[in-house]
């Protein structure tokens, strides 16, 4: 997959700009506060069809400015894709092949990036609510089936946590009730722990042998599903729905005393470990940094296996924050293969093929100086 | 104040109406103004009369001008099987099929802690005292296949369990006459869950 040109219209601090892109590897190199990730974010929109900034769409639209547009072609195996998206006080319309879409996710996904960024050591020091975020994403990406027994889900949940809220007014008539929410979260959260495993299946074969590559065989990572419930990944669907059963029968008392779910998927965390330790409490800030890493690396070979198209690369000034040997082995796995754009404030200290071949872009002011 | 107070009053009471904004209501009560007397009054004599004559049944909780209503009432009809339904409106749609000859149980909407509703702010325990005698042999649970109308259904027939009467869901899945290729994938995968044998 290769982006061929980026025409920006008011967008940012950009009136209008035009980036032809010849060369795999494309980096913008300007001082802070310039417009170098605003580049990234219009490409990672146009995949998207939102920031990975800001959730109010009004902000990309120039000061002082009606819209902005943003256009695109995408040379895929397939042909070339022409992708537009336009936002103005109204709201966001797209188009593909220069026809306008009805619904967003049509216009998804008919580009597929990458980014990694540095908040996306959130991924692993953050919250587990980032990371169940993180799965939610990638597999939705994936499956139609796995967005809607999550949004499904989360009404069940909705509904069963607004009874317990109620707590004063349960009779114990009304248990059944709790037992009919139960049965339905056991029958979508046991579809979605699943479907979770498969997933990370997938994707620690490539997290492992990329991180062991990055970390010159001297770290082995490890990825676990870590539950509520104890379900390891070589469970099948049957044992984890006896097991979500269970565990609901068993915790049923305490969930009417606490007035809240306490079980289930959208409990559920990830955690990862290096050498037998665990990265979030223990391990360096490289160590973190490393990880999301591997992550991020393994995700561009899953999107690779599923759609037989190396996704699009976007490096948000994270390539001045890894050690040289980090930064090569990044360098190595891309080469060739990635199409890449690359953010940061100077080249100088980087001395690798990939960077000396590059297109150097210079940003001042929301303007390009070539 | 741009309006005159009538016809201001008429557009504010248009606006009260579902999908009625503030221009379709002032587009309606201008058309009011032109009409003639007669039909005025008799547009506001069937309002009155809607609200004031129609109650709920006092078996089956359908909208009716008589209690009980037509269908409770009429002893043709087939005594052993209920069909439990969110709204008359389902209730109706299950009558245009003309081929259901059974009674009705209407429950006046689904279980919704969310929005205050409770099984017992529904016609759940009008249900469960009308299957008391051993008339009803057949329930047939046809809420909405959305989370609380499932929901609904489930608690419905966890409650008729002791009683051994047979409850019944509706199936989902495939509409007839489309096609496959047009089906969304959840759709499909519920059509799946449901296949049968030949």
């Amino acid at each position: 997959m290769h982006l061929v040109n980026l025409k920006l219209q008011n967008f940012r601090n950009y009136e209008n700009c035009t980036l032809n892109f010849q060369n795999k590897i494309n980096i913008f190199i300007g001082e802070n506060a310039q417009g170098k990730t605003n580049i990234l974010e219009a490409i990672y929109l146009l995949s998207m069809a939102k920031s990975h900034r800001t959730n109010n769409d009004k902000e990309l639209i120039k000061w002082d400015s009606e819209f902005t547009k943003i256009e695109g072609r995408i040379e895929k195996n397939t042909g070339v894709v022409p992708l537009e998206l336009q936002v103005s006080q109204k709201g966001k319309t797209t188009k593909v092949n220069h026809i306008t879409q009805t619904q967003l996710s049509r216009f998804m996904g008919n580009m597929n990036v990458v980014m990694f960024a540095p908040e996306d050591l959130n991924l692993v020091k953050g919250s587990p609510q980032i990371r169940r975020k993180f799965l939610d994403m990638e597999i939705g990406q994936i499956s139609q089936i796995y967005l809607h027994e999550m949004k499904q889900y989360h009404r069940v949940l909705q509904q069963k946590n607004a009874f317990l809220k109620k707590s004063f007014g349960i009779k114990t008539t009304e248990h059944s009730l709790i037992d009919v929410y139960n049965e339905q979260l056991v029958d979508l959260g046991s579809k979605i722990i699943q479907k979770r495993f498969e997933f990370l299946e997938k994707l620690k074969r490539s997290a492992y042998s990329i991180h062991k590559g990055i970390s010159r065989n001297l770290e082995k990572l490890e990825i676990n599903y870590q539950s509520s419930i104890n379900v390891s990944e070589s469970m099948d669907l049957t044992k984890i729905i006896t097991l979500l059963e269970e565990n609901f029968v068993k915790i049923k008392g305490k969930e009417i005393e606490r007035g809240v779910t306490l079980i289930g998927p959208h409990r559920d965390d990830l955690v990862f470990f290096i050498n037998g330790k665990e990265v979030q409490s223990y391990g360096s800030q490289g160590q973190q940094r490393t990880t999301a890493l591997s992550l991020k690396l393994a995700e561009i070979e899953l999107i690779h296996n599923e759609t037989g198209e190396y996704p699009i690369l976007l490096l948000d000034d994270v390539l001045s924050e890894l050690d040289d040997h980090r930064q090569s082995h990044l360098l190595n796995t891309i080469e060739g293969k990635v199409q890449t754009f690359i953010t940061t404030t100077n080249v100088d200290g980087i001395d690798h093929e990939t960077i000396n071949n590059a297109t150097r872009y210079n940003i001042n002011s929301g303007k390009l100086l070539i | 104040m741009y309006y005159p107070e009538p016809i201001s009053k008429l557009i504010d009471n248009f606006t009260k109406l579902p999908g009625i904004g503030p221009k379709t209501a002032t587009r309606l009560a201008f058309y009011v103004l032109d009409m003639e007397e007669e039909s005025v009054l008799e547009f506001a004599k069937a309002l009155v009369n809607a609200k004031r004559q129609l109650t709920y049944c006092s078996i089956c909780g359908h909208i009716t001008d008589k209690d009980p209503c037509i269908i409770c009432s009429d002893q043709r009809r087939d005594q052993t099987v209920l069909c439990v339904v969110q709204e008359s409106k389902d209730l109706i749609a299950m009558e245009k099929m003309r081929e259901y000859t059974g009674l009705y149980h209407v429950l006046q909407g689904s279980i919704s802690p969310m929005e205050g509703i409770g099984p017992e702010d529904i016609n759940i325990p009008s249900l469960l005292k009308r299957l008391q005698d051993d008339t009803v042999q057949e329930v047939i649970l046809a809420t909405n296949p959305n989370i609380e109308g499932e929901a609904t259904a489930m608690y419905i027939s966890k409650l008729l369990k002791p009683s051994g009467i047979k409850t019944t869901r509706l199936a989902h899945g495939l509409p007839v006459g489309g096609d496959l290729e047009y089906a969304d994938e959840v759709t499909l995968l519920k059509a799946m869950e449901g296949r049968r044998e030949f």
